[in-house]
Formats: structure tokens, sequence, C-alpha cells
């Protein structure tokens, strides 16, 4: 998704909202194009590591070629309470120290193997009131939506209903009774 | 505010006016111009033409960037609107914001509109379940309200009227408290839906149906329609965004384009209706006010007869809104009535639940309606410890998903080649008569006005004590029908949602056969302003159960013929 196209597209539909942000990349890092969050560059760059890790390229392209990172933070930027925005940031900002504790090394430096379980068990870490709990609670919070917009993001791209599984404006009259067994599933190999 | 009347009264004088566009208002000024009538309708927001006007309706998924969903922003600025399911990235320019048209809430009362040519024509459920005389006997019979000055037989010739118009798809269901129609070929229950409607025959003999509702759509029969313009409905399911094949009804697709067509329609988008202009002398309206929506400036139509067809409740403001020393009070409102005794449908509880059986089937294609349960409660006694009844939309669906538990290329595998098939779910929502009281009310409020000046609406309207028998009689006997059914995992939910996000309000200028107790006649006519015709929601006696749409247009195209037949007197 090309953001400056996006946002067109809201400034066209909620009948010329101005949301059009200035692009000051300079000062310390932070991305001004996600005015509601305070991200950062090498922040994002995580972002975007992870959501390879969610779904990875093969022969069928993956997260990172369709820019999901980038939809992520519009829809957490755009779409999220102030509140839940808060949360993002704290499970995104703690996550480095998170794996830097368990794995004693950086995102970076695992492999694919270690990253995806790192990922499936942060996602199951409980959280409680202490400051500790909350940040875990956090990292959950991050790990859980980050999978989940990398999935919408994914699924709903040009590229997945255009060339993969082409989406259908006309889906065609109704059958109310088909019978499992008679339909034809395209095996597709991701 | 500048008075620009600089064209003369001459070219500003219609035979007929028409204020407002909806639904109803464009089939009076159809019906006008289909009898050589000179019409002029008037329509407070701005224009949108057919297709050229539909800029979402061919967009792909990926192509709203947030995915259709509305954002936070927008949401906290705009409570009400955000509340309403339609009200979504895909066609949010068709609702009004709350930020741009405030109104009082005296109690919450969540006001659902569409501010533009075709109004909420474009964004209607087009549901069209016709009236019978078990819902136009109700308020004699169980002593609410006043009783209807009119029955089916008046209304009957005129309902096979719009249906054929508009086109309708349905089947010819034999149920005496819900006529058949002028049907186009109907859409099938899916296998599921069949089941549950054998079911309640087996469990309840003749008295509960599930019927596939009677919906405005054009399935079968393109050739008629192609006249209009319009094509076979695709089942795309995107009709709020506006169709460009013209598959569903509405005033852009069909009534509007019609009339234009005629060349007796001129067509005044950005106008807000002021008042009507009220003639003492000569004892008649002779016209109406409006303010340009850009330009502010006031300017005067003038006609032989005037409808109003604002939707219900700004019906009932612009009547409020037109005082004059015979009418200090609202026009036709001798007797203080105007405004009250407004009701609407309650749509707050839901049923729902998964069916096991029937697991080999699934279904495909799409299709623009589903179930419908009609009233079953008190239709030839009463029965209960609640006045009326409720009808109910059903649907089962089921659907094919991904697991998405794992991660990287199992998840992306499964993404992919999604095989899980889950049970049939089942849903059912309820849509309840409520009964009118003087109690519910909208009026103007003294001190706050809009950005053109007029007074706000203040709206008072709120649920009942016979509203939670209600609620409380549609979940258990829907959980009860579910259970027999054999459905499983059944839930049920009183969403408590504020009267209005139905938006299915009526009254306030109610029909009746006395001038001391309504406020139109048989006609449609204010009973102490007979060039004056109301025919949207707002002339509603009593709610019934179901959407009212149909019966408005009915009541539209009825009332212009008589103020044709009136004129030529």
């Amino acid at each position: 998704m090309n953001r400056r196209h996006a946002l067109r597209h809201i400034a066209l539909i909620s009948g010329g909202l101005a949301l059009i942000p200035s692009c000051d990349f300079s000062k310390d890092d932070i991305l001004a194009a996600y005015k509601n969050l305070k991200v950062t560059a090498s922040q994002k760059a995580l972002l975007a590591a992870i959501s390879d890790t969610i779904i990875p390229a093969g022969e069928i392209k993956g997260a990172l070629d369709l820019e999901v990172p980038d939809f992520i933070l519009v829809m957490v930027n755009d779409c999220f309470t102030k509140e839940n925005q808060e949360k993002f940031t704290a499970g995104l900002t703690a996550f480095p120290d998170y794996v830097k504790e368990s794995k004693g090394k950086k995102y970076n430096e695992l492999s694919t193997k270690e990253k995806e379980q790192l990922i499936l068990d942060a996602a199951k870490l409980e959280g409680d009131d202490s400051e500790e709990g909350k940040r875990k609670a956090a990292i959950v919070y991050f790990l859980n939506s980050t999978k989940r917009f990398t999935i919408q993001g994914y699924m709903a791209s040009e590229y997945i209903q255009t060339e993969i599984i082409p989406y259908s404006l006309i889906p065609g009259e109704y059958n109310g009774a088909v019978l499992i067994t008679d339909l034809q599933k395209p095996r597709i190999n991701g | 505010m500048a008075n620009l009347n600089i064209r003369s009264k001459q070219e500003r004088t219609y035979q007929a006016i028409v204020i407002g566009s909806g639904i109803s208002g464009a089939w009076a000024a159809k019906e006008f111009c289909d009898l050589g009538v000179k019409t002029l309708m008037l329509e407070r927001g701005r224009n949108v033409e057919h297709i050229k006007d539909y800029p979402t309706t061919n967009l792909l998924p990926y192509e709203f960037p947030h995915r259709n969903q509305i954002p936070q922003e927008i949401q906290e600025a705009n409570p009400v609107i955000s509340r309403c399911y339609a009200f979504r990235e895909d066609a949010m320019h068709f609702f009004v914001k709350d930020t741009d048209h405030p109104y009082v809430q005296e109690k919450p009362f969540d006001w659902i509109r569409g501010y533009q040519v075709g109004g909420k024509s474009l964004l209607w459920a087009r549901q069209v379940q016709r009236w019978s005389d078990f819902d136009f006997d109700g308020p004699a019979r169980d002593g609410f309200a006043v009783d209807w000055p009119i029955r089916y037989k008046d209304i009957e010739k005129w309902y096979s009227h719009v249906e054929k118009f508009a086109g309708v798809s349905g089947f010819k269901d034999g149920i005496p408290h819900l006529p058949d129609g002028e049907f186009l070929p109907g859409y099938e229950l899916n296998v599921v839906e069949k089941y549950f409607a054998e079911q309640l025959k087996k469990h309840y003999g003749n008295d509960r149906h599930m019927i596939s509702a009677r919906c405005a759509h054009i399935h079968g029969n393109a050739e008629y329609y192609a006249q209009q313009g319009r094509a076979m409905c695709q089942n795309r399911n995107l009709c709020q965004r506006g169709c460009p094949f013209g598959g569903y009804f509405s005033s852009n697709s069909s009534t509007i384009p019609w009339a234009l067509k005629t060349g007796n329609l001129t067509l005044r988008p950005d106008a807000v209706v002021h008042s009507i202009i009220y003639d003492e002398e000569k004892g008649k309206a002779t016209g109406v006010r409006i303010i340009d929506r850009l330009t502010k400036e006031t300017e005067e139509f003038y006609a032989d007869v005037i409808f109003v067809n604002a939707a219900a409740l700004n019906t009932n403001a612009i009547l409020l809104n037109s005082t004059s020393n015979r009418f200090p009070n609202g026009l036709g409102n001798d007797n203080g009535l105007l405004g009250k005794f407004v009701a609407f449908h309650n749509y707050r509880a839901r049923v729902s639940g998964e069916y096991e059986g029937h697991s080999e089937f699934t279904t495909s294609g799409g299709r623009p309606t589903s179930g419908y349960f009609p009233r079953f409660r008190n239709v030839y006694k009463q029965e209960t410890d609640f006045l009326r009844g409720y009808a109910a939309g059903f649907s089962a669906s089921r659907g094919v998903g991904p697991d998405t538990s794992g991660i990287g290329m199992d998840l992306k595998n499964s993404l992919l080649n999604p095989d899980k098939y889950g049970p049939w779910r089942v849903g059912s929502h309820m849509m309840g008569e409520t009964i009118p009281k003087e109690t519910n009310f909208v009026a103007l409020d003294p001190n706050q006005k809009d950005e053109w000046g007029m007074p706000q609406l203040r709206i008072s309207v709120d649920y009942d004590d016979n509203d939670e028998k209600m609620v409380k009689d549609y979940i258990e006997q829907m959980t009860e029908m579910f259970t027999k059914a054999g459905f499983t995992n059944i839930q049920s939910a009183d969403s408590k949602q504020a009267p209005g996000l139905d938006i299915h309000e009526m009254g306030g200028v109610r029909m009746g056969k006395d001038p001391k107790t309504s406020l139109l006649n048989a006609n449609h006519q204010l009973h102490a302003v007979p060039n004056v015709y109301v025919t949207d929601g707002a002339s509603m006696t009593s709610t019934s159960t179901q959407n009212p749409s149909l019966t408005y247009m009915a009541f539209a195209a009825r009332a212009a013929h008589h103020a044709v037949a009136e004129s030529k007197k």
C-alpha cells in the first residue's frame, strides 16, 4: 500500500479532512508519517522483521514485499484508541530488551526457527499489575496486534487479491446447498 | 441572510413542489411527472447522480486505506453515526456526520441521516414486506394511537404499482398477514434456513413461518427494467456504495432519472427548506422558502400543491417551523399534536447459535437478502401481556477459514489454503412494533440553531414497558425455536441500543379520521391545509413490524394521483 496514495484516499473519502502530515524525517529518527505514534525508523525496521517472521517470502511474496509494516502502522495510527496506541508502542519499545533477556541476542541475530519460537512464546506471556507484568502485557498486545494486522494487510493486499486469490466483485448466483466435496479447491503452494 | 429572489416569480412557480428526494419524495415526483405535472423537487443535500457519484462502487478491498474500518478520529467526533452498521469507509460519504448537523437528544436517540439527492434510498436494507389489515386494524383493535383512516384495500393496488416498477423479488408465501405482491423470482433460502422453516412447521404448525425476505432487487425480467437503465442484481452486496447496475431500487437509479426523462422535473439540490409559506387570504399553502446550503441565501418557490417528504423527523421539523398568524404552532397544527406520537422499531435483541447438521453443505455466490420471520404474536387476537409483536430477520451461513495459530510458512500455507469449515452459524434479530405515545415527541429547540439558522430538533423518544416485555418474549421464543430445531451454543443479547439506530423512526404527523386527534386525512392531506401532503414516515399512525419504505412508496404514489385528481376538479 502506497502511503501517500492511501492518505489521498482518506482525504477524498472524508471530504478533504486534513490528515496529510509533513514529512520531516530529520529530528531524532521519529517517523512523522505516523503522527499519533512516536515510532522511530529502527522500530519500524524491527516491526518489519517481525512481520517477515510471521509471513515470510517464498515462491509467493511475503509480508515485507507487500509493505505490510506500513499498513500496520497506518492502522495503529489511524484506527486505534490513544490507550491502545500507547500499549502498542510500549510493547514495541520493550520488545528488543525482552529478546536480549530471553535469548541473549538481538532479534536480527536469531535464526528463523528461533524467531518463530520467540514470537509464539512471547505471545503467551502473562501480564499482571506489577511494572514487569505491565511490560509483558504490552508485549503480548503488541505482538497480537502485529500478527492480526500482518494477516489482514497481507491477505487484503493488491498482490494477493489480484494474483494469488483473485477477489471477485461479482460473486455469482447464490447456491444455498453446495456439497463441500464438490468444491474445487485450488491448492496454493505458499 | 440575503434574500435573492432575482428570478421572476413566474420562473419560480411550478405545479407541484416535493420536499425531499429520498425513497418517498422521488416516488411522488415520478408520479407527478408521469402525469404531466411540472414538478420541483427540493433536496437539502448535494446532488448524487447515478453511477457518476458512486466513488467507491468498484473499489477492491485493498483500495480502502483502512480496509473499510472508520478511523478512530472520525468515530470519536461522530459517535452517533459511528454506531450505524453501514457507516464504513466505503459508504461514509453518504451519511450525515454528527458534527455537521447537530441535534438535541433529550433522551438518547441515534438519528441516522443521509443528506443528498436520493437520501437514504442509497443506503437502505431493501427489505419490502407489505402491510395487511392485521397491521392497519391494530390501533383500533388494541386501543392505542388512533384508528388508521385507510385499510389494505385502499393501498393494495399502489403496493402493486410500486413493486412492479421498483422490482421486488420474492415468493408467493400465502401468509394472510404478509400479503403476496407483484414478485420477480425469489431468492431461495439456503439448506439450513429451509431446515429451520421445516422445523417451525413441525413444532408450531402453520403459526410460525420462515420465508425468503422480499427485497427490492431485480432478479429476472431484466428487459422490463432496461427502460429505466437498470440491470439484474449482481449479488455484490455492496449496495451501500451505490449500485452501478441499478440492481436494487434507489431514487438515484430509478425514480429520479425516470422523472427527469419526462422533462417535467426540476431537481434543486442544496436547498435547505426553511418553511412552507401559508397565505391566509387564500387559506392555503402557496410555496416553500429555502436557504441555499452553500450561499445561505433565501429563495422562494411556489406551487399549487406541496408534498413534504423530508424523512420522518425532518418533515416534522419543517412543519413545526412553518408558522404564521393562522398557525402559530406549526403548519396544520391546530390540535397541538404535531411532533407527537413518534414511534420506531425495536431492534434491540439478537439470538444466535450454531448447527452441527448439514455439515456436508456450504453455500457459494452471493445474494441480496436472507430469511424473514413474520410476526406471530397477537396476530388474530391478544395473547400476551404486551401489545402487538415482532418480526425477525433470520439467516444461516457457513464460513471457511484458515488456522491462524501458527507462524511462518505454516501460517502462510494455512492462510492461502483455508479449509477449516466451522459449524453453520444461525442468527436472528428482532424487529418489534412500538406503540406511539404522546410522550415520545420531537420539537424545535427554542435556543439552539444550526449553521443555516434553523432551530435544532429536540428529540425525546424512549422505550417503554411494552418494549421491554417484547424483548424478553423475543429472546425466550427465539431461543425455544432454536432449541427445538437442534441448534446449539445458543446466545442471546440485548444491545440496549438507543431508539433511532433502527432507522425506522415514524410518526409526528399521523393520519387519522378526526382533525382533533390527527394531522393528516385518509389522502395524506393536512386536515387544515389540504394542498399540503405528507407521505413519508411522518404520516405513520402506527409502526407495525415490517420495514416501512415500501409503504411510504405506495403512500406517495397514491397521494400524488389524488392530488392530480383534486386539481382537475
